[in-house]
């Protein structure tokens, strides 16, 4: 079972360690494999005013993220900023803001959140997009399912047009749609 | 017993049948989920502080001690254990998993060896042994720990 999350909402979460403390919050995550799952995450003291920490974690690190908190070992498993932030292939995680297109050249929307599939890694499956009129959604932000590899540019992220018929309203229901979707790419039916 | 019935429980010395403090917070040592000790109140010396290797009972109206010399001044790891930031009542408690599963609204434990029984929020019961850590952000707990 993947617990879905937006990565919005992991930025400032709370880092703590097994045994109950806090010792960082969220600053940035990285993303690798061309922007296709989580490879890390910076990290920023906590409280209101504290900057940067010089440390960074691998995912391979994180023994779980939840919903409230990022839990680790202990702090024994930072490691230093550049090796976490060399395995981002491409600054492909920073896609808030492109456009979204679909293969037969309709504009779905702007991206305005990644949605993460979280289980033993956290894959990126979709993106929350304020829908164009399109997609007969009134304007309103939904959710878009993505295929496992896709084609993207710092200009826009081009979808195989099925994705429409798999948008969600919430993330309840999601991870299904994403499935159902990747599942009819795969099986090659007609669009 | 639950913490807050314990809480204002009467320290009496044996030896001389007195009332020597009274029980103003609980501590757990998260390795063993068991009580350390109990930060007391209105003790007649320096002394604020009982390991629960010292007391001879844990009894249902009051702690019994040989003697109020058991009550010391803590160090160590009792120390950080009865420090405010470990108190458990009113914890926040995250799961291995991640997942906020409320505070601690009470605890559960068996008087004769001090073993936390069950940590209780205001939406979950979970076992003293799934306690995993206690710091000063939170209890963690291994929900799925036999």
């Amino acid at each position: 079972m993947s617990v879905l999350m937006r990565a919005t909402e992991v930025i400032k979460r709370p880092v703590v360690t097994l045994a109950g403390e806090a010792v960082a919050q969220v600053k940035d995550i990285v993303y690798e494999g061309d922007g296709g799952h989580v490879g890390g995450f910076t990290l920023a003291g906590r409280g209101l005013f504290a900057g940067p920490l010089k440390v960074a974690l691998g995912w391979e690190s994180v023994s779980a993220l939840g919903n409230d908190a990022l839990m680790i070992r202990d702090e024994g498993v930072f490691e230093a900023p550049e090796q976490v932030v060399s395995r981002s292939t491409a600054r492909r995680g920073d896609v808030l803001g492109s456009r979204v297109m679909t293969d037969d050249g309709t504009e779905l929307g702007t991206i305005t959140d990644v949605i993460l599939g979280v289980t033993d890694v956290a894959d990126v499956i979709g993106y929350e997009i304020d829908s164009s009129p399109a997609l007969g959604k009134d304007g309103r932000r939904v959710l878009i399912p993505l295929p496992d590899t896709l084609s993207i540019s710092g200009e826009a992220l081009m979808l195989p047009s099925a994705a429409k018929e798999f948008v969600s309203d919430d993330l309840a229901g999601f991870g299904a749609a994403v499935q159902e979707f990747r599942t009819r790419l795969a099986g090659g039916g007609a669009t | 017993m639950r913490f807050s019935e314990a809480k204002n429980h009467r320290v009496m010395s044996v030896n001389d049948a007195a009332t020597v403090g009274k029980v103003q917070r609980i501590a757990v040592d998260p390795t063993t989920s068991t009580i350390a000790g109990l930060k007391l109140r209105k003790t007649p010396g320096e002394g604020d502080s009982l390991a629960w290797s010292e007391l001879s009972a844990f009894g249902r109206d009051a702690v019994t001690i040989d003697s109020a010399d058991r009550i010391v001044r803590a160090t160590g790891d009792l120390q950080r254990l009865l420090g405010k930031d470990h108190a458990v009542l009113g914890k926040r408690v995250l799961s291995v998993g991640g997942v906020d599963l409320g505070t601690v609204t009470d605890v559960d434990f068996d008087m004769g060896s001090g073993a936390v029984i069950s940590v209780i929020t205001e939406r979950h019961e979970i076992p003293g042994s799934g306690i995993v850590g206690l710091g000063s952000y939170a209890l963690v707990v291994d929900t799925a720990r036999p």
